[in-house]
């Protein structure tokens, strides 16, 4: 059984500095009067009109594993299929950021309010990842509140579609998590509606465990490679 | 400043309000249509791209650009129409069946549209012979294509292997974009241009439109 949950969108909104950045202007750069304008109300709208869900369920790694498999499309060297027979604990998670945001940037890009609607854009992307991120510090709360994390442990997401664990990998996940009670569909092409949703495992592990060289078949064509900042931040640590 | 350039100074601006009042100052003084559009809303825009490829304005400001564009053409539309000004080519764009990911494909047909370009936006989740049907029944000389995810890109040769198929490739020109795609992807699956930006794509296409 899952627990479903509601994000407050103040908690998940990006920082201004991330939305500027995501819409191609520099970091340092100030942003004109204008471009400052349309941030403000895309924030405004977002806190208006998001109404962001989630939802987590624990998984076994036997229960995964055929989750994993699903239709037999991964990549023979997908990352995934070293790290969680590793982990100490999973999680499956689904998270969306409501229809009603999504509703909203359509409509202000079918009313030629393009650049409003493609700030609204980012700042819903961010904060769906912000939200990605808060499931992960939430599955290793309640590890911890029982017990079983320590200093080296590490939570960390992975989702269908990346790094070699095909998007196909979807169909399982929905059947075993069923995002459908947050709203969340998947087409026949394996894709969510909202758009702005997001599934995936999570997996409690040592920190070493989720440590590994970007150098995959798949990694020459990925242009996310947001891998790199994170193996950078386990480094660190 | 002639009314001409005025209109493309207030397009520049992002200003629509002043872009549609220019407008149609200069449809009511009598000024030729195509001069409009070609001395005053592409002018403008064509400085919009200018400045984005190198950096001196972002995506925003090229955005508000196109809203004042947009609103420019809603008064001149019916004119063009009238004298039967033929657009600068017709170009049939999509997002790639299994893709849901739109926003890169909306932000070329815009840049397109203000390009003086005639845009027919299949939007997402488009199969490859719904974009070779399209392409034909609207007498469109090129397709563009979009995908976001690694999974959905080669669609995009599903695509460019019909036209093959159907000899239609030299009649037919594709160009594609998105984050997963490169230019050697391009080059290997048989398009005829790859584009990394919606600035970027609006050059490809007039180029693609002026070697016929």
């Amino acid at each position: 059984m899952s627990d479903t949950f509601r994000f407050v969108p103040e908690d998940i909104i990006p920082t201004e500095a991330d939305v500027l950045h995501h819409q191609g202007i520099p970091i340092g750069v100030d942003a004109s009067h204008t471009i400052q304008d349309l941030l403000t109300q895309a924030m405004e709208q977002f806190k208006s009109s998001a109404k962001p869900e989630g939802m987590m369920a624990e998984i076994q790694q036997a229960e995964f594993t055929d989750i994993y498999i699903g239709e037999g499309q991964n990549a023979e060297d997908a990352i995934l299929a070293q790290i969680f027979p590793r982990a100490d604990h999973l999680a499956l998670f689904a998270l969306t950021m409501g229809a009603g945001i999504s509703a909203k940037i359509e409509s202000l890009f079918a009313s030629n309010s393009f650049a409003l609607g493609s700030m609204l854009d980012a700042v819903t992307s961010l904060a769906a990842d912000q939200a990605a991120e808060m499931c992960e510090g939430m599955f290793e709360e309640t590890l911890s509140s029982r017990g079983q994390t320590n200093t080296e442990t590490r939570v960390l997401g992975y989702s269908p579609g990346y790094c070699g664990w095909d998007i196909s990998g979807q169909k399982r996940l929905f059947q075993t998590l069923k995002p459908e009670r947050i709203g969340i569909t998947l087409n026949d092409s394996y894709l969510m509606t909202p758009l702005k949703s997001v599934t995936g495992l999570l997996v409690s592990a040592t920190r070493e465990v989720h440590i590994f060289e970007p150098g995959f078949s798949y990694c020459t064509t990925c242009k996310t490679i947001s891998c790199r900042q994170r193996l950078a931040e386990l480094s660190v640590a | 400043m002639n009314i001409l350039e005025s209109i493309s100074t207030a397009l520049r601006k992002g200003d629509d309000e002043e872009v549609a009042a220019l407008t149609q100052q200069a449809v009511d003084e009598g000024t030729a249509p195509q001069e409009i559009l070609d001395d005053g809303l592409i002018h403008g825009m064509n400085v919009i791209g200018e400045q984005f490829s190198r950096h001196e304005i972002f995506l925003p400001d090229v955005l508000l650009a196109a809203k004042a564009m947009y609103a420019g053409m809603d008064i001149l539309k019916p004119q063009l129409i009238k004298d039967k000004i033929p657009s600068r080519g017709r170009i049939v764009i999509g997002t790639v069946r299994g893709d849901l990911h739109d926003i890169g494909k909306n932000l070329v047909g815009i840049m397109l549209k203000g390009a003086g370009f005639e845009v027919i936006d299949l939007g997402k989740d488009v199969p490859a012979e719904v974009f070779i049907d399209r392409a034909v029944s609207e007498g469109a000389s090129i397709i563009g294509m979009s995908a976001l995810l690694t999974t959905t890109a080669p669609v995009m040769q599903d695509v460019t292997s019909l036209l093959k198929e159907k000899n239609l490739d030299e009649e037919i020109k594709t160009i594609i974009g998105g984050a997963p795609v490169t230019e050697k992807f391009a080059q290997e699956i048989g398009a005829d241009a790859y584009a990394f930006d919606a600035a970027k794509a609006v050059e490809c296409v007039k180029n693609m439109v002026q070697k016929g």
